[in-house]
C-alpha cells in the first residue's frame, strides 16, 4: 500500500465524522486526536522497525510498565535529577528489548513465544518493583515532558523523523528490510543477521521506554498496570498504516497515519456516543481488514 | 585448455557433509584452475548444491580442507568466502524481492558516507553506490534503467543478470554459480550464459552447477560429475560428449574418480 492511499483513507474517515458529528468539527478535537496518538505513536515507531525486520515484540507494553515504574522510583523515592531518571529509563527499555532479541538469537525460540514470555515476565517485574510504593508527585520539570499537547506532539514528530531517517538512510536501518524480506539471502550476502536483529529489538525497547516516560510525566504517577495491551495497539497502528506483518516492507510515516486513523475512529465514535466496547469491535474489524489487504496483495503477485 | 598450463587456484579435499545419519556429500575432491570454467553436473540429490554451500561456508562442513593459492584457508561463513575473493550466486537465494536493485547489489557491503554522518550513524552513500552500479551495468551490457525499483519488478533474466553482476563487482578471484539458467527462457538463458562466459574476461575463475549439457559443452573447460553424494568422474570437456555425460550422471557408466 502506498502512503498516499493511507493518507486518503485517513482523510475520508475524518470527513465522515466531520459530517456526522457537529462537536467533532472543533480544532480541540483535532488536537486531542494528536494528543492521544502521540504516546502510542512513539511506541509504534519501535514496533515498525521490529516488524519490518521480520520480528515481533509482544512485550513492549510490559517494558513500558517496567520503565514507568522504575523512572517513578528514581524520581519519587531516590529523588534523582530528572535527566538521570530519564536516561536510566531509556537505557532500561533498550536493555529489556535487547534481551528479547538476544534470547531469540541464542535459543531459536520463535519471536512470538519469547516476547509472549517477556510480556508476562516483565509485567511481573513491574509489579514487584512497584509494590508498597507511592510513585507520584514528580518534579515539575519532569511533568513538562508529557503534559499538554505541544511537547508530546513534538516528541512524536522528532521520534518519527529519526526513525524514518534511520530506516531509509542508514546501513543498519536498510538491512532491516533485507532481513525481513529474506533473512537467508541476507545471511548469504554477509549481513550479520543475529546482531542486527538484537539492535532492532533494542530500539523497540528504547522507544517503549520513551513512551512510558511521556505517559508517567503526563499522569504524574506511575503504576504497573499502565501499558497493558499497548503492544497490540502499536501493532494495529503499524498494520493499518500498511507495513507488512510479514516483514520487508513498510515505513514509519505509514505508522503515524495508521495511528491517527485509529485515534480518529476512537475519538469520532466517542463523540457520536458509541461506547468503548463497540469501539474495540470496530478497531478489531479494521485490523483484520488491513492484514487481509496485505495478504491479498501478496497472493496476487 | 586452461587446465594444462594453469595453476590451481582452489583445491578442496575430502569434503563431506552429514545430516545426522544421512551422508549428503562423501569425501569429494575439487580442483579449480586459474581462468577456467568448471562445470558440476549430477542428478537431483547428487549433492551439487550441498558441495558449493559447504565450499562457501553457507553450511558447516562435516570434514574437508580448502586450500586457496596452495595455502590452507578457513572458510566457515559466507563472509570468510567473500574475504577470500569468492563470490557465490545461490539458486533462488540471490536477491531480496522487497528491496531495490542498488540495495541488493550492495547488500552486506554497503558504502557508507565518507564523513561524520557515515562514521557515526552509518549513513549510506547512495549516490556513489548508484554510480558504481551504472558503470558496472554498462560494462557488462546489462540494460536495467530503473535501479531504484524493487527486485520483484524484474524478469527472471534481469534478476539473474543482476545476481551475476555481483560476482564481477565483488568477486576478486572466483565466481560460483548454482544453476544460473534455472527457470529462464531460451533467450534469457543465452543472455545469462553469455554473461557467464564473459566472467573469464573479468579475471574470474568459475564453478558452475548446471543441468544443461549444451551449456557444459559450449561454455565450460572441465566437468565434474557427482552421483549420490560422491565424485564419479572429472573430464575435460573436449574429451566428452552429451551421451557420455548422461551415462556418467545416471550411473550407466560407473566413472573412475
Amino acid at each position: 500500500m502506498q502512503i498516499w492511499q493511507v493518507i486518503a483513507a485517513l482523510a475520508v474517515i475524518y470527513l465522515i465524522f466531520f459530517i456526522l458529528s457537529p462537536p467533532f468539527r472543533s480544532f480541540d478535537t483535532l488536537l486531542s486526536i494528536f494528543g492521544q496518538a502521540s504516546i502510542l505513536a512513539v511506541l509504534a515507531c519501535g514496533t515498525t522497525i521490529v516488524l519490518i525486520s521480520g520480528g515481533l515484540d509482544l512485550s513492549v507494553g510490559s517494558i513500558f510498565a517496567v520503565v514507568g515504574v522504575t523512572v517513578g522510583i528514581l524520581l519519587a523515592e531516590y529523588e534523582l535529577p530528572v535527566w538521570v531518571a530519564v536516561a536510566g529509563g531509556l537505557a532500561l527499555g533498550a536493555l529489556l528489548g535487547a534481551l528479547n532479541g538476544t534470547i531469540q538469537v541464542l535459543t531459536k525460540v520463535p519471536a512470538f513465544i519469547v516476547t509472549l514470555g517477556g510480556l508476562t515476565a516483565y509485567k511481573g517485574l513491574a509489579e514487584i518493583l512497584a509494590s508498597g510504593r507511592d510513585l507520584s508527585r514528580f518534579p515539575e520539570s519532569f511533568q513538562a515532558i508529557g503534559s499538554g499537547y505541544l511537547m508530546p506532539m513534538a516528541i512524536m514528530f522528532v521520534t518519527a523523523l529519526s526513525t524514518g531517517l534511520f530506516l531509509t538512510k542508514t546501513r543498519l536501518g536498510n538491512r532491516a528490510f533485507a532481513i525481513g524480506g529474506n533473512a537467508e539471502v541476507a545471511r548469504l550476502a554477509g549481513v550479520p543477521i543475529a546482531r542486527s536483529r538484537i539492535y532492532y529489538y533494542m530500539l523497540g525497547g528504547l522507544l517503549a521506554g520513551l513512551a512510558a516516560i511521556m505517559e508517567i510525566s503526563k499522569l504524574n504517577f506511575a503504576m504497573p498496570a499502565r501499558g497493558q495491551s499497548y503492544e497490540l495497539f502499536a501493532i494495529a497502528a503499524v498494520v493499518i498504516g500498511g507495513t507488512s506483518l510479514f516483514g520487508g516492507r513498510g515505513g514509519v510515516g505509514k505508522t503515524l497515519i495508521g495511528m491517527l486513523i485509529m485515534q480518529t475512529i476512537i475519538v469520532g465514535l466517542s463523540y457520536m456516543g458509541v461506547g468503548t466496547s463497540y469501539q474495540r469491535i470496530a478497531i478489531g474489524v479494521i485490523i483484520i481488514m488491513a492484514v487481509y489487504w496485505d495478504v491479498w496483495r501478496r497472493s496476487v503477485r | 585448455m586452461a587446465a594444462d598450463t594453469a595453476r590451481p587456484i582452489l583445491e578442496a579435499t575430502g569434503i563431506s557433509k552429514h545430516y545426522g545419519g544421512i551422508v549428503a556429500l562423501d569425501d569429494v575432491d575439487l580442483t579449480l584452475y586459474e581462468g577456467e570454467v568448471l562445470a558440476i553436473v549430477g542428478d537431483n540429490g547428487a549433492g551439487k548444491s550441498t558441495l558449493i554451500k559447504a565450499l562457501t561456508g553457507a553450511i558447516p562442513r562435516t570434514s574437508g580442507v580448502i586450500r586457496f593459492d596452495g595455502l590452507e584457508t578457513q572458510i566457515e561463513s559466507p563472509t570468510d568466502a567473500k574475504e577470500a575473493g569468492i563470490e557465490t550466486v545461490y539458486q533462488d537465494l540471490a536477491l531480496v524481492n522487497e528491496i531495490s536493485i542498488t540495495k541488493n547489489v550492495f547488500l552486506g557491503r554497503e558504502i557508507v558516507r565518507d564523513d561524520w554522518l557515515g562514521r557515526l550513524f552509518g549513513v549510506l552513500d547512495f549516490k556513489k553506490m548508484d554510480s558504481e552500479i551504472r558503470a558496472l551495468f554498462s560494462k557488462l551490457d546489462i540494460r536495467i534503467a530503473d535501479i531504484y525499483r524493487d527486485a520483484q519488478a524484474f524478469s527472471g533474466g534481469q534478476r539473474q543478470a543482476v545476481a551475476l553482476s555481483k560476482t564481477v563487482m565483488f568477486g576478486k578471484r572466483i565466481a560460483i554459480l548454482d544453476e544460473p539458467t534455472a527457470a529462464l527462457g531460451v533467450r534469457e538463458s543465452k543472455m545469462a550464459m553469455d554473461l557467464v562466459g564473459s566472467l573469464k574476461d573479468h579475471g574470474l575463475s568459475v564453478i558452475m552447477i548446471t543441468h544443461n549439457m549444451q551449456h557444459v559443452l559450449n561454455y565450460c573447460d572441465r566437468v565434474m560429475v557427482l552421483r549420490l553424494g560422491r565424485l564419479s568422474a572429472v573430464r575435460k570437456v573436449s574429451e566428452v560428449d552429451g551421451d557420455m555425460l548422461v551415462a556418467l550422471i545416471t550411473g550407466a557408466n560407473e566413472g573412475d574418480a
